[in-house]
């Protein structure tokens, strides 16, 4: 049986990839299409919050919330003048799915002249730990679980008791009969671009104290939310929730029971979920 | 019809584009004709973008300077004086990126040396130099290795490679003078990337094995940033001291982690220079940062190794013009020992052999050659190891972050190598 300590590290784990895979999720029930850019998001929210508290001396929540705003809009406009345009008639997923994959190297390349070569940190930002006995946990950790339940009841609110949730419920479940009912499906899709993004800048904003900060911490969550949906079943709020769980744990406990070879069981582990059932744990049958 | 005119457009900012840069490319070698007859251009394929691009940019105001400096004297051959060029091209840490940018500095920028290397793209840019007779100083590690250590390096088809920086030697002598600091570990704790694998651990292993020190070897995948697990196994493992291949990232969350899981005992080092002190302190927070050691290359602080007082004087004017030019102050001191000391040696040979261009005359003179430079003064060795005597000597110094500062630990000449 693997340590307490170990369990935690998992729980924090799925949190980090619950925050970035739920809007991953959201985005793609809406659109149609898989941002690749996503990771990119978390990164440019990560660096809004830092210079939010280390150049402007912001608290953290305030800082992210900037960050939510800024990284949304931005995504708001990658929507608008690059998705919606090649979802049109003559383009496809192809286009969009480029279009995405280049952003990435535009983002992490722009990053790194603006942002400059050297790694940043917060770790002034909550600083401590909870002493537990055998182990302990980092202030900043526990503060990534809090978010995660915040954000996550935040979500359940907007889209089951507002009028934007009804709409976005609407448009993911058929964006034609939406858009009968007077629902503008092209609003919607920028709506939850811009809550997508802003989630990740959200997630990255959180993470900023914990992890280094660069232009290439993104790659990593975003893979990791990539296959905690695909576990989850494409598509699905509640899978991304669940696979970002099993996936969060697994990593810890796999990690620590072998080592570098926990890279290779996930992705085998993916494999397998997609040959088994290819819609994932949640995800609706295709037939 | 709209779609028809916007490729059109296109088409046309494409073909005024490529206009511009065949203008460009046209004017370039007129340019090196009229004012480059006294110089000697050194080529430098160095990750300037990607994940490893700190590497390659955070010493580029110290090597600009460090020419600078040089240059105020240049160096006399045969009786003219030259100056000397750093040519730098993005190597991105790949082969495939190695070895364009070698094409790019040899047959579009002219160049006939490389030095300062450290990529992981060796042997893809040995490819490159040794057909067209390029003296390449780079480092020993990973596949730059002899044969009989399960490297790649072969002194018959790679004549013209020299190791400026013995990488691996220092790793194990750095790897000894941990275990003599610090006796009370049951053994040594040893994290590399998966990536890293291959002929320079197992060198490295099997000198542990000969010399009976017990250790414990962890891999974690790329991209990793959690490294609870490892830690855990370390400790577990009973590793007080666990030594880092020089991923700076890494090393930095590995020491915060550590300290967040409340094992602050636990010793963490790392087979790289510091960075900047200010960038640990920052990102693993002033506590989690003290006692984290590194490799020292301030030879204004050497007990051991006498570096002639002239290079520490260039070294030290040039990291006062890197802080002047960068607008804040400037202390990474890891790159004294490459560029610096690798073009110092091929400097002296060139002043040996009595010629700027033949290679063969100055590889003659560098193969079992007395160098002086910033790395201190040693003789080309490894005739019977790597099958030709052209690795360098170095010291092996360790230091330790202190406060905000990084204060000299320990310090080894790197054994011969016969």
């Amino acid at each position: 049986m693997p340590p307490a300590g170990i369990w935690i590290d998992g729980l924090i784990q799925s949190c980090i990839y619950m925050t970035m895979a739920f809007g991953m999720v959201l985005v793609f029930s809406i659109l149609g299409i898989l941002n690749w850019t996503h990771g990119q998001f978390y990164m440019l929210g990560a660096f809004v919050v830092y210079y939010g508290i280390a150049a402007a001396g912001m608290p953290l929540p305030v800082s992210m919330l900037i960050s939510a705003v800024l990284i949304g809009g931005l995504g708001m406009l990658v929507e608008k003048f690059i998705i919606e345009r090649l979802t049109g008639p003559g383009y496809g997923p192809l286009y969009v799915t480029v279009a995405t994959l280049a952003l990435i190297f535009f983002f992490e390349g722009a990053s790194g002249m603006l942002f400059g070569a050297l790694d940043k940190g917060l770790a002034t930002v909550l600083p401590g730990v909870l002493d537990l006995g055998s182990f302990s946990v980092s202030y900043q950790k526990i503060a990534v679980i809090i978010f995660t339940l915040i954000v996550m009841v935040a979500m359940y609110v907007v889209l089951n008791f507002t009028k934007v949730g009804l709409a976005i419920r609407a448009a993911a479940q058929d964006p034609v009969a939406a858009s009968l009912h007077g629902i503008s499906v092209g609003q919607v899709s920028l709506i939850v671009m811009g809550i997508g993004c802003g989630l990740a800048a959200m997630a990255g904003g959180i993470m900023a104290p914990v992890y280094v900060i660069n232009p290439f911490m993104g790659r990593t969550p975003m893979i990791m939310s990539l296959l905690a949906i695909i576990i989850g079943g494409i598509g699905s709020l509640t899978g991304a929730i669940v696979g970002s769980i099993i996936l969060g744990f697994l990593n810890s406990v796999i990690a620590y029971r072998l080592s570098y070879i926990s890279e290779l069981v996930l992705f085998l582990l993916v494999i397998i979920i997609l040959l088994v059932r290819p819609q994932g744990l949640f995800g609706a049958s295709r037939k | 019809m709209k779609r028809s005119y916007s490729v059109a457009i296109i088409l046309v900012i494409a073909l005024i584009l490529l206009g511009i840069f065949a203008i460009a490319s046209a004017q370039k070698p007129a340019q090196a004709q009229t004012s480059e007859a006294n110089i000697v251009k050194i080529g430098l394929p160095m990750p300037l973008s990607g994940p490893a691009s700190p590497w390659g940019l955070i010493p580029t105001p110290f090597r600009e300077a460090w020419i600078e400096v040089f240059n105020r004297e240049g160096f006399d051959v045969a009786g003219k004086n030259y100056k000397l060029k750093l040519i730098q091209v993005d190597d991105q840490n790949s082969s495939e990126g190695g070895a364009a940018a070698a094409k790019q500095l040899i047959y579009g920028d002219g160049c006939k040396f490389f030095a300062g290397h450290w990529s992981w793209n060796f042997p893809a840019v040995a490819a490159v130099t040794n057909p067209a007779k390029v003296i390449f100083v780079t480092r020993t590690g990973n596949q730059a290795l002899p044969k009989s250590w399960g490297g790649l390096y072969d002194p018959k088809t790679m004549p013209y490679v020299v190791f400026g920086s013995p990488s691996e030697e220092i790793f194990i002598a750095n790897v000894f003078a941990l275990v003599k600091k610090f006796p009370e570990s049951k053994q040594l704790g040893m994290l590399d990337c998966t990536l890293g694998a291959g002929a320079g651990w197992d060198q490295v292993f099997d000198v542990l094995k000969k010399a009976g020190i017990k250790y414990h070897m962890e891999r974690f995948p790329l991209g990793t940033t959690d490294f609870a697990p490892y830690i855990t196994r370390f400790r577990e493992a009973g590793c007080k001291v666990v030594y880092i291949a020089g991923w700076v990232g890494e090393t930095m969350q590995f020491a915060k982690q550590r300290w967040e899981m409340g094992y602050k005992d636990m010793v963490v080092g790392s087979s790289g220079p510091f960075v900047n002190i200010d960038m640990y302190n920052t990102v693993c927070g002033h506590d989690a940062a003290q006692g984290l050691i590194g490799q020292y290359w301030a030879p204004w602080d050497y007990k051991k190794t006498k570096v002639n007082p002239k290079y520490i004087a260039m070294c030290r004017e040039a990291l006062k013009i890197a802080a002047q030019k960068t607008g804040k102050p400037y202390e990474y001191t890891g790159e004294i020992g490459w560029v610096p000391s690798h073009t110092l040696i091929l400097v002296q040979a060139m002043q040996k052999a009595g010629t700027v261009t033949d290679t063969d005359a100055i590889m003659k003179a560098i193969r079992g050659g007395t160098f002086d430079t910033t790395a201190g003064k040693w003789t080309m060795s490894g005739a019977k190891t790597y099958g030709s005597p052209v690795v360098f000597g170095s010291p092996s110094a360790l230091c330790e972050i202190k406060g905000d500062k990084e204060v000299y630990l320990t310090e080894d000449p790197t054994p011969p190598l016969l």
